[in-house]
């Protein structure tokens, strides 16, 4: 997956290029404003209309997301990638009870419904279809019969117990883990290609995040498709992914496998953010700081956008953007300091 | 021997739930239920628990901001909780409190030489507005801040700017205590540690007790000398933060704290994961209110809350049981290079 893109006159993001291999778990992390969820918005065509596009490309499997039609895309959210928002109250229907609003994701996909009916060999009335090939579309009564029994298939695979009195319920009468589950479990209802979660856990309380997270850990384990995982929080990262993208005023500053990353962060503001956190396993008497704060992207810096705030910045810094450049193996960073032989 | 600070006695804060046609009480919202804690000076206490726990009500009830519904408060000896009219100004203007929200707590209205003249005219700490207008000069250089932006207004800040100005606020009236009640959970984590060593520079420069509230377990790691955890209205354990972080005694405690996700992929751990959620603060659960989500709950927890107990001298632990806990989190002997 590959894309040059901005949003708007607000330069939201800016050459961000990235690669999500199958069935890793790729983290992209960063401040608030840095433009994570942009990118995962981008991926799943939702921009809002004052957003566009100006280049680029998102490949998923060969076909560009950017230059399909509505209606194509609806079919890739559909089945192909599915997304997870920070906050499960705004983006559950607080009218419909979850059962309907889960069931719904498989009445979508009739074929599906009576595959799944001939393997399980639901009771699917008097009509008697054949098997197998045969069988395209179920009566709406039986189709129906096979969405509950593939829903609460789901919400037994989130771990939520007692799924059949879950999917009479409404949204409000859930906590909110719980009902961060039944976003989770609407996401892979229908397996798909890429997992999108931004911010997933950072609504929740610290014995409810684990829960999610010990979750997460354990669906990545029984799926085979990938993981883009959105988060500011590096505990979150260091926890669940695979690879790690750092990302800074709309740019990716630098990417590495996660081990990597931790041991060995290489530019200049990954290094502060790992030392600007209060971490438990460590003693320090100060916290050292990036000074300043993250820039308004309608006027970003010249050059490297970090470079008002870092400490190693030099004349090319203000002049010239740093390409993402290959440090060792698996390891890019984007910072003028590693360029010619000086890595 | 340092002195105590504050004292809080059998704190309780209950939320009437009024309803129907008479607006008769049906229930209470038992927010506070039971707290204890002592402040000594100069040092800073972390108050921490998740959401609905009690942290901020209690918070706010020593400000009485909020009228408890029990207990006692007792600033340096006095129980402050019965105190009215000028007797209570008096002392209030000796606590100082920094809000979660940056952009909630400052007046849009007002500029910020109003913001921080106010308290002091107040309190009438001092008699004329140049001397007033000198000092909101010399606090906003304190906290990293310069006198032009003394003539400005909330809107023109960024969200550390503001809760700079917060904290400049609060130390307007010259507090003894400072309440600080989630400073930094607005703020992304680069501008959360500039204002972590601006409140730990202040502290040390003004002499301040902090009562430092958050739900980030990692930032109170970072700032306590010692800690209290709460749960659903009442204190669970409280002891130095070393024995807290590294041998807590309370299932609670440990389980909270190895549930906290750490940056470091080389480190990997036991994690106790708790099952359920956090019972409604209207139920609280008969005995031990933790019982619920313990996994070392017996029929006795249901029926006898355990009290609040010294185990060592400091080390208050409320758990019928002497349980054996491991290290909750992986103990640092491969000490991180930063």
């Amino acid at each position: 997956m590959n894309f040059h893109t901005y949003a708007g006159e607000v330069k939201a993001l800016d050459g961000v290029t990235f690669l999500v291999k199958k069935g890793e778990a790729l983290g992209l992390v960063g401040e608030s404003g840095c433009g994570k969820s942009v990118t995962a918005l981008t991926i799943v065509g939702l921009l809002p209309e004052n957003a566009s596009v100006a280049e680029g490309e998102i490949m998923l499997e060969g076909q560009n997301l950017l230059t399909i039609t509505h209606d194509q895309m609806r079919k890739v959210r559909a089945t192909k990638i599915a997304m997870v928002f920070q906050d499960p109250t705004t983006f559950l229907n607080p009218v419909l009870t979850i059962g309907e609003q889960l069931e719904e994701v498989f009445l979508l996909d009739p074929e599906r419904l009576a595959r799944e009916a001939a393997h399980r060999n639901i009771e699917i009335g008097k009509e008697e279809p054949g098997r197998g090939a045969a069988v395209h579309k179920l009566p709406k009564s039986q189709q129906k019969k096979v969405a509950k029994a593939l829903s609460l298939d789901v919400l037994n695979q989130v771990r939520l117990p007692d799924g059949e009195r879950i999917l009479k319920q409404y949204p409000h009468e859930l906590s909110g883990g719980m009902r961060q589950r039944c976003m989770i479990a609407m996401a892979l209802a229908r397996n798909p290609d890429l997992f999108i979660a931004d911010e997933i856990t950072t609504a929740l309380d610290v014995t409810i995040q684990a829960q999610i997270l010990e979750l997460l850990r354990e669906l990545k384990r029984q799926l085979s498709g990938s993981t883009l995982l959105i988060t500011h929080d590096l505990g979150v990262v260091a926890e669940l992914c695979d690879r790690v993208a750092v990302m800074y005023a709309g740019n990716i500053v630098e990417l590495a496998e996660v081990k990597e990353l931790f041991a060995n962060p290489l530019h200049p503001y990954t290094q502060g953010l790992m030392r600007a956190i209060p971490m438990i396993d460590r003693k320090l008497e100060r916290l050292e700081t990036i000074p300043g704060s993250v820039p308004d992207l309608i006027y970003p810096p010249s050059g490297c956008r970090f470079h008002p705030r870092c400490p190693f910045a030099f004349e090319k810094c203000k002049l010239e953007k740093p390409e993402l450049l290959h440090v060792e193996k698996g390891h890019t960073v984007a910072c003028h300091l590693y360029g010619e032989g000086k890595a | 021997m340092t002195q105590t600070v504050l004292e809080i006695k059998g704190l309780k804060k209950w939320f009437p739930i009024t309803g129907g046609l008479l607006g008769r009480t049906r229930g209470y919202v038992k927010a506070v239920d039971g707290v204890d804690l002592e402040i000594k000076e100069g040092e800073t206490y972390g108050l921490v628990g998740e959401s609905g726990s009690g942290k901020t009500t209690v918070g706010r009830c020593i400000l009485r901001l909020i009228e408890p519904t029990a207990g006692e408060i007792i600033y340096r000896g006095q129980d402050i909780t019965k105190l009215k009219g000028d007797a209570f100004r008096r002392v209030r203007r000796k606590f100082g409190i920094v809000f979660q929200d940056p952009y909630a707590s400052l007046d849009p209205r007002q500029t910020i030489k109003g913001a921080l003249t106010e308290p002091m005219k107040y309190h009438k700490i001092l008699e004329s507005e140049e001397e007033a207008v000198e000092k909101a000069k010399d606090l906003i250089k304190r906290v990293g801040l310069n006198e032009d932006h003394l003539y400005r207004f909330p809107h023109e800040f960024s969200g550390g700017q503001r809760q700079r100005i917060a904290v400049a606020r609060a130390l307007t009236t010259d507090p003894d205590l400072v309440i600080l009640d989630e400073p930094t959970s607005f703020l992304d984590v680069s501008v959360q540690a500039q204002i972590l060593n601006l409140l730990s520079d202040l502290q040390k420069e003004f002499n301040l007790t902090y009562l430092f509230i958050s739900h980030n377990l990692s930032v109170i790691e970072h700032m306590s000398n010692r800690v209290g955890v709460m749960y659903l209205g009442a204190m669970m354990e409280a002891a130095d933060k070393e024995i807290i972080y590294r041998r807590p005694e309370h299932p609670y405690t440990h389980a909270l704290i190895s549930a906290l996700p750490i940056p470091n992929p080389a480190l990997t751990h036991e994690r106790v994961i708790l099952s359920g959620d956090i019972p409604s603060p209207v139920n609280i659960p008969s005995g031990c209110r933790f019982r619920t989500r313990c996994p070392y709950a017996t029929d006795h927890c249901k029926e006898k809350e355990p009290p609040l107990e010294a185990r060592q001298p400091g080390h208050l632990v409320s758990c019928h049981y002497e349980l054996k806990l491991s290290a909750p989190i992986p103990l640092a002997e491969t000490s991180r290079k930063t």
